[in-house]
């Protein structure tokens, strides 16, 4: 399956430019602040640290949602729900962890229910839940956009609930572990970050899951005829959204040692769904890149750092992020890419000529 | 002479790893319908890609009117009197026929849209062109060959100098197709220059006056429809000699060859009502019956893309039950859709991957090809079929139509299949293609699979058939020998209302 390099199709892949962007934003931080790249290992805590760690650090979650939000956005969908299953998942590990803060009032290095159980519980129910919108979509023929924002809004009231609408803060050490502890010398969300990244696209690309998920996302009807049950894969494809956001939401919840089910997850719908669109692959479904998502999501944390960084004022900061991903997504649009395309291949005619003459 | 209207001189236009069109000529004249042929790949809808603004040459001068033009997008040509009704219907089908016809330059009254005038401006066009129909219903109520004319009286409106029709007919039968012409000859008349670009030869030789053939991006020849025979036509189209393709025989029935697939008495109300037939082991038996007669219902009630509502269906006598395509395809059932763009290709997809997708699905995603095997596979179509493509990695979607078709026969080939229908396999292909598929159908029949074949083509399915189903406004009309069957014969059960349904 061996292709010739072609530098010309590349110079048109959105992902390239996704590269591209990623790279001049952080030159241009390196430029203003040249400390920006430098990666300090601290023999004390056995950790590295550095800016760009930060970067890998913090865009975790946007990062495992967006795996998801990328195969289902393939498929021609999108899954707004996925910023309040964070909020349940943390609000159901710390249920689990606390399970009434009246009868356990002071927070600290325990657990009331069986650590496996903290875990796998907000996993199991995030996914019933994907599986929720899946069926919705799949079964009953609704709008991804109409079905999950059911539980957009629905999952903080759950999240909400599951507490009692209180904020529970915990100190047991395990449950850190997974925001706040290291291994390799890299902070644990990076590293569960890679497995999930690395489990997703074998997953897609060494089972013909991807495939089949392009398939539906081009043309449902010719995949159905073919034999394609797209019911099917529409569900798994929102479980796993659900499954990871559940993931995500621990690695939230155990960062800041409690559940805000306010706050948990805000915006993570919309990151994620800009992460992938700015990773290439297309709101109308059809071809996949994992490889694009992940950059993508790189350069909404890159770019969120730099504001801080550079001490934005915080009421510019919003537009301030707008403004670069605008740019971002200009440099990606059709006209722009083809531009350049075609400006190259002219002076590749050019010299060709020259040379036969 | 009449005056030339549109001329064309040395366009050339490379496509990266291909040079599409090679310096070609082409001159049209005012009032006159001029055909232009080809293989696939051939180099025709590149040419009016050209002419319509999609693509840019690389050389060459358009002049239209005495004036040279660069149309820098399709919108630009129509706004120079270009207008151009393409293969495949490109129409919303959810708006109305009439909105539609209208769209982008809606008639204004007091700063609003004149739905009165719209409206009643449409249904005369529909008229003229010999097709009452009301025009504010959504376009997806007609069928293709409705939609195929308003795509027509659409581009007829627009006041044009030059229409294109590209594979106006063929999603149209017998008697729509008289009704085209006769719109053709009509707009003829009024001094139109017509591009006509099919693959229906008889059709050439009815309507055309001129024809310019390309082959390989390169300029054959330009020919008087008159003074040029079809099987001279052929030979340059293909560059070689057409006797082998007509002389396909029809496989042998083997006596005594058991009975594959049964239908008893299936139908939805409404739509087909009441179909029985019986396909034996390597056995051919051809669908005939004009566009709407329930041949694609049929077919589709038989691969479980649709449910029937009464009746049963029985492979090797054993009941089925078909809910999905996949049940069917478990079954060593195949089909091949007669809409291609909706239910064939998956456009994004790579050659490779639109051929191994149903052998796939059949294994299902957790049981992946190994890529080699994959590869092999395409591979072997792409040779097998002689598909026109760099490579198995390019997209489908952009091969040439029959090239697409191609690939879609190969995706069903490949899950090596005990009963294959296929729906209209050689629509809009070439004849070359055309003979290709013709004679891996007879081939597969002759190595035991069961074949049904439809098609709107009456000398293929005669040619071909050992048994032959008319089909009549929703039911089986006649079952006719292969053997013993003329042309007229099936035209009679056709048209003749009272006809007696032959066992």
């Amino acid at each position: 399956m061996k292709r010739k390099f072609d530098w010309d199709s590349v110079v048109r892949s959105k992902i390239f430019w996704a590269v591209v962007a990623e790279v001049v934003i952080l030159l241009v931080s390196e430029i203003l602040k040249p400390d920006f790249f430098r990666i300090e290992y601290k023999p004390e805590t056995g950790m590295l640290y550095g800016v760009l760690i930060d970067i890998l650090n913090r865009s975790a979650e946007i990062t495992i949602i967006a795996m998801g939000m990328t195969l289902v956005i393939a498929l021609g969908g999108t899954d707004l729900s996925v910023g309040a299953l964070v909020a349940v998942s943390g609000a159901m590990a710390l249920k689990f962890l606390r399970w009434d803060v009246t009868q356990y009032p002071t927070p600290g290095d325990y657990t009331i229910m069986p650590f496996y159980l903290v875990i796998l519980a907000p996993l199991a129910v995030c996914t019933l839940m994907g599986a929720f919108n899946g069926l919705l979509i799949a079964k009953l023929g609704m709008q991804p956009i109409i079905a999950t924002l059911i539980l957009m809004v629905a999952g903080r009231g759950i999240a909400q609930i599951t507490t009692n609408g209180k904020q529970f803060t915990t100190m047991y050490t395990p449950f850190q572990v997974i925001g706040q502890g290291h291994l390799l010398a890299l902070p644990m969300p990076i590293i569960i970050t890679a497995v999930v990244v690395l489990c997703v696209a074998l997953f897609t690309r060494k089972t013909s899951f991807g495939m089949f998920v392009e398939s539906v996302g081009v043309n449902p009807s010719a995949s159905r005829v073919s034999g394609l049950q797209s019911d099917k894969i529409i569900l798994i494809a929102f479980m796993i959204t659900g499954f990871l956001s559940g993931i995500s939401g621990l690695i939230y919840s155990s960062r800041i040692s409690s559940c805000d089910s306010n706050n948990a997850g805000i915006n993570n719908e919309m990151n994620a769904i800009l992460a992938v669109v700015i990773g290439g692959t297309s709101m109308s479904g059809g071809k996949f890149s994992l490889a694009g998502t992940v950059i993508g999501s790189l350069i909404i944390q890159t770019i969120v750092t730099l504001v801080y960084f550079f001490g934005v004022v915080s009421e510019a900061i919003m537009a301030f992020e707008a403004m670069i991903i605008a740019v971002v997504i200009v440099l990606q649009s059709e006209p722009v890419r083809k531009a350049f395309a075609s400006r190259r291949r002219r002076g590749a005619a050019a010299t060709g000529g020259a040379v036969r003459a | 002479m009449r005056d030339v209207v549109l001329d064309m001189k040395g366009i050339s236009i490379q496509f990266p790893g291909v040079k599409a069109l090679d310096n070609v000529d082409f001159s049209l004249k005012r009032g006159e319908v001029h055909a232009l042929l080809g293989e696939n790949g051939a180099g025709k809808s590149t040419l009016i890609k050209c002419l319509t603004g999609v693509h840019h040459m690389d050389s060459g001068t358009i002049t239209l009117d005495g004036e040279e033009i660069k149309p820098s997008s399709p919108q630009a040509a129509i706004g120079m009197g270009i207008s151009t009704v393409f293969q495949e219907v490109n129409l919303c089908p959810n708006l109305t026929v009439a909105e539609n016809i209208f769209i982008g330059r809606q008639p204004m009254k007091h700063r609003q849209i004149n739905w009165k005038a719209i409206n009643q401006r449409s249904a005369e066009l529909m008229e003229h062109m010999g097709t009452s129909i009301d025009v504010t219903k959504p376009l997806s109520y007609y069928s293709i060959a409705i939609q195929q004319m308003v795509s027509i009286a659409r581009a007829v409106d627009i006041q044009a100098k030059v229409l294109i029709l590209d594979e106006p007919t063929s999603s149209l039968d017998e008697h729509e197709v008289r009704r085209l012409f006769k719109v053709v000859r009509d707009l003829k008349a009024r001094g139109l220059g017509i591009i006509f670009i099919t693959h229906f030869l008889d059709q050439v030789f009815e309507i055309s006056d001129q024809i310019t053939v390309l082959r390989n991006g390169k300029l054959v020849g330009k020919y008087d429809a008159a003074q040029i025979t079809k099987l001279e036509l052929v030979t340059y189209m293909i560059g070689k000699d057409m006797n082998q393709i007509f002389n396909l025989k029809r496989a042998e029935q083997k006596p005594g060859a058991p009975v594959k697939l049964e239908a008893e008495h299936i139908g939805i109300p409404g739509k087909v009502e009441d179909i029985s037939l019986a396909v034996k082991q390597g056995e051919l038996m051809g669908f005939a019956g004009l566009l709407g007669s329930g041949r694609t219902e049929t077919a589709e009630m038989l691969f479980g893309v649709t449910r029937p509502l009464h009746g049963t269906i029985k492979m090797d006598g054993k009941a089925l039950s078909l809910k999905t395509p996949l049940n069917a395809i478990n079954q060593k059932m195949a089909f091949c859709p007669e809409d291609r763009k909706r239910d064939g290709v998956i456009g994004d997809l790579s050659v490779r991957e639109n051929i191994c997708l149903a052998v796939q699905a059949k294994r299902g995603f957790l049981k992946p090809m190994p890529p080699r095997e994959q590869q092999e596979l395409a591979d072997k179509y792409i040779r097998l079929l002689s598909i026109a493509t760099p490579d198995a990695e390019k997209k489908v979607g952009e091969l040439s139509g029959g090239n697409q078709q191609k690939v879609i026969v190969a995706r069903w080939m490949a899950t090596n299949p005990d009963v294959l229908i296929l729906d209209e396999p050689t629509r809009g292909i070439d004849v070359g293609a055309k003979a290709e598929i013709q004679r891996l159908m007879l081939e597969m029949c002759e190595n035991g699979m069961a074949v049904i074949f439809i098609s709107s083509e009456l000398d293929e399915i005669i040619r071909c058939s050992n048994r032959i189903i008319v089909m009549r406004d929703g039911a089986k009309a006649a079952e006719l020998d292969g053997e013993n069957c003329r042309q007229s014969d099936i035209l009679a059960i056709i048209a003749n209302e009272s006809s007696e349904v032959s066992a």
